[in-house]
């Protein structure tokens, strides 16, 4: 068998088995290429404002804070809504207490968190569409190392959804339709169905055996498309029909009159 | 039966897209090889080389003495520029004030940060030397400082960053380089030569080309590749039509 006739057959075969994959990689390829990366990951929701501290805000101290909380690292001394507060870890847990008095406010209500998320969010005029408390289970899009958190569901395009920790009163994450479409391209990109990486088995080879298929497709546009050889199978196929071995090509000769 | 199959050819000529097929295939055969090969590379890579921590460890934290800890209010009050937050962070062992003047949805966008002792309430400067004591903290490896270097990004080996970082160079096997952020002293991260392989197949991948449109970004959204994403999904589209053409005509037989 020719080269040519040995790529025609190997392309055909492979591509039935792995063409469907790499029509995936090319729409969910598309997709991510398309759509820019700073708007996927919401950054275009958050509204952006700086707050000044000043010192009238902050009665409480560093120092009285390390004498009541002894094990607290990593403190900050930020705003949640107009107060100025302390956050902090105590045994990887966030603390959050009033820069005021050093009452403990953790962990947030409702209404709070619903202030925060409304003053985090760029547009004001935002309604709320649902509201809930996640306190064991995270959905997927959220790291379990965040819980407690409430989730606040915006009526707006694209359904976002605002994740405030419960114990800090940030916001650790976003979400909304685009990213969540996003997070499955990806996953259809990388054909990891289990933790979304991209070092699984089924990818390497539906990889090694796409290759393959494409090294083949190559050697066809080679001969379709190569000026020598492109006259020179035209007239072979119409004038020399014995080194036409069959009916695979008579079946596309027909395929190519239709 | 007859009218839909007539109406169904009208849609699209198989014809043509098999000459679609054909040509699209000249123009995308490069790119597509570089992102299988460089797709094969992701898959079989090892993740942990690829992030460039061989020579990274966890900065040793000191107990802080709050007794001698200054009230934050008189150092808010001092500084020339507005403060947002203060955070008490340690840097070589030593208690300070980290005071924010603005600061970006992620830690890698611009930022403004100054550093105040907490104990002395005198302002350290991130200069070369301090930086490079910083980078030598968090560093396991061998090697000795060969070079400090401040840079503007984008910086070659962390594209996102957006912040002024002093390079601290390590003279090892693995070339190591260190990141510190010039006016937070905070740990960019580390790079070495294994990540910088690995970076060069992402610039592949994502056809980030240093010498096209903007320059190399550490992205995918760029121009070159959309253009050839929508050529190979017109690409891949006709090949995939082509062969349920071949499946429906009963031209899949073992013989």
């Amino acid at each position: 068998m020719s080269l040519h006739r040995t790529s025609r057959k190997y392309h055909k075969w492979l591509m039935l088995f792995v063409g469907l994959q790499l029509l995936t990689w090319s729409i969910t390829g598309t997709y991510m290429v398309l759509m820019d990366i700073d708007y996927i990951h919401g950054d275009t929701l958050v509204a952006k404002k700086q707050k000044t501290l000043t010192a009238e805000q902050v009665e409480y101290s560093f120092k009285e804070l390390l004498e009541v909380h002894p094990q607290a690292t990593a403190i900050e001394l930020g705003f949640m809504l107009k107060k100025a507060v302390y956050r902090f870890n105590v045994d990887k847990k966030k603390v959050l207490v009033s820069a005021f008095d050093g009452q403990q406010l953790s962990p947030i209500n409702e209404p709070l968190a619903i202030s925060i998320a409304k003053e985090l969010y760029n547009d004001k005029s935002v309604t709320i569409a649902k509201v809930e408390l996640l306190t064991d289970n995270s959905p997927g899009e959220l790291s379990g190392r965040h819980l407690p958190v409430w989730r606040i569901d915006f009526d707006d395009f694209a359904s976002p959804s605002f994740y405030i920790s419960a114990n800090s009163g940030q916001l650790v994450t976003k979400r909304h339709n685009f990213w969540r479409l996003f997070d499955w391209m990806f996953v259809f990109h990388v054909m990891d169905y289990t933790d979304g990486e991209a070092d699984n088995k089924l990818l390497l080879l539906f990889t090694v055996f796409a290759f393959i298929a494409s090294i083949f497709g190559l050697v066809l546009t080679y001969y379709r498309l190569a000026p020598q050889h492109r006259p020179s199978k035209r007239s072979a196929s119409k004038n020399k029909p014995s080194r036409r071995k069959l009916k695979d090509d008579k079946a596309e000769a027909t395929n190519e009159k239709n | 039966m007859k009218k839909i199959n007539k109406h169904k050819s009208k849609l699209f000529k198989l014809s043509t897209v098999k000459s679609l097929h054909k040509w699209l295939s000249l123009l995308v055969f490069i790119q597509l090889f570089i992102w299988l090969g460089t797709g094969l590379f992701f898959n079989l890579m090892d993740h942990n080389k690829a992030r460039g921590n061989h020579n990274k460890q966890t900065v040793v934290t000191q107990q802080i003495d709050s007794q001698r800890l200054l009230n934050s209010n008189s150092i808010i009050a001092k500084s020339n520029t507005q403060v947002s937050e203060v955070v008490l962070v340690q840097r070589l062992g030593q208690p300070y004030y980290l005071l924010t003047h603005d600061k970006g949805l992620y830690s890698h966008f611009k930022s403004d940060y100054s550093l105040v002792d907490a104990y002395a309430g005198t302002e350290l400067v991130v200069d070369s030397n301090v930086a490079s004591r910083l980078a030598q903290a968090s560093y396991k490896g061998s090697g000795d400082i060969s070079g400090v270097v401040k840079l503007e990004p984008p910086i070659a080996d962390m594209l996102k960053e957006k912040n002024t970082v002093w390079q601290v160079n390590f003279s090892d096997d693995l070339e190591t380089s260190v990141y510190v952020d010039a006016s937070s002293g905070r740990l960019v991260g580390h790079s070495n030569e294994d990540k910088r392989f690995v970076d060069f197949f992402f610039m592949l991948h994502f056809m980030d080309y240093p010498f096209l449109g903007e320059g190399s970004v550490g992205g995918f959204n760029n121009g070159q590749i959309t253009f050839f994403a929508l050529l190979t999904l017109a690409f891949c589209l006709t090949g995939f039509i082509w062969v349920i053409e071949l499946l429906r005509k009963g031209r899949y037989k073992f013989n």
